[in-house]
């Protein structure tokens, strides 16, 4: 499994990742769940890498890109079709 | 403005293929990619859209190191979907960092395919579809065409080893 871009969230990445992982496979490919799990994993990794995202001051240019390719339109550009 | 765009065959079903999709990261003929972290993850109406944050370490020329402030570190940010009715795998992909300077806006399409085997059977495959639109901001037209230039030939290189990255990742979902 590929590294955090902040060191210290590689291993809580790693955890949640796992967790993914195994549910993508074993069940939301196999239509047995429609929910995103995780909850536990996902919230200590979150935390981390967005006090890293404002630490390293990328978090401007992540959302100039936000509103220029909207997560809600599977990031696609605003004017292209 | 320049556009590559490739396309390919990878001999293994749709699901194994964005299986493995997730775990493309580390592979040992795609070094640059450093890291990748997943920002936002969500389910709605069957589709599971993930945004990414991918940071890249480049062999940048000393040409264009100058012009993009020294640093060969970039960052991007990628939103994809899986559509589980109808079996795709979507990544829309763009530059974070020297955007000022260059936009790389890429789109990569998994969808289900069939290919005939070497003992004449049939089997699943997916077919992979890749099309970046790349255009540099230059004051000088030279510059610029330079610019899309070294990204296209950057831009082909990356997609030879991630293709050969991707066989080599998917070969241990089969094993």
């Amino acid at each position: 499994m590929s590294a955090s871009f902040a060191e210290e969230c590689t291993e809580l990445k790693k955890k949640y990742d796992g967790c993914f992982n195994n549910w993508y496979s074993e069940k939301f490919l196999k239509g047995l769940s429609m929910e995103n799990e995780c909850a536990d994993e996902w919230s200590e990794y979150e935390a981390c890498f967005k006090n890293a995202l404002r630490q390293k001051g990328l978090m401007p240019m992540l959302e100039d890109a936000r509103e220029d390719a909207p997560f809600e339109d599977g990031g696609r550009l605003k004017g292209d079709k | 403005m320049k556009i590559f765009s490739s396309q390919y065959v990878f001999s293994y079903p749709w699901d194994t293929v964005t299986i493995a999709n997730w775990q493309k990261y580390p592979n040992e003929r795609c070094p640059h990619v450093q890291s990748v972290d997943v920002l936002r993850r969500e389910v709605k109406d069957g589709v599971l859209r993930t945004e990414r944050l991918i940071s890249v370490k480049q062999n940048v020329p000393g040409w264009l190191i100058t012009l993009i402030g020294g640093s060969n570190l970039s960052y991007v940010r990628e939103v994809s979907e899986v559509d589980i009715a109808n079996k795709s795998l979507t990544l829309r992909s763009t530059n974070l960092t020297f955007n000022s300077l260059l936009s790389v806006y890429e789109t990569v399409k998994y969808t289900p395919a069939i290919e005939v085997g070497e003992d004449d059977k049939i089997k699943e495959a997916t077919l992979f579809e890749q099309e970046a639109q790349i255009s540099a901001n230059a004051a000088f037209l030279r510059l610029k065409n330079k610019i899309e230039d070294w990204s296209v030939e950057r831009f082909t290189q990356n997609a030879v080893s991630g293709k050969a990255g991707f066989e080599s990742v998917l070969r241990k979902f089969t094993n």
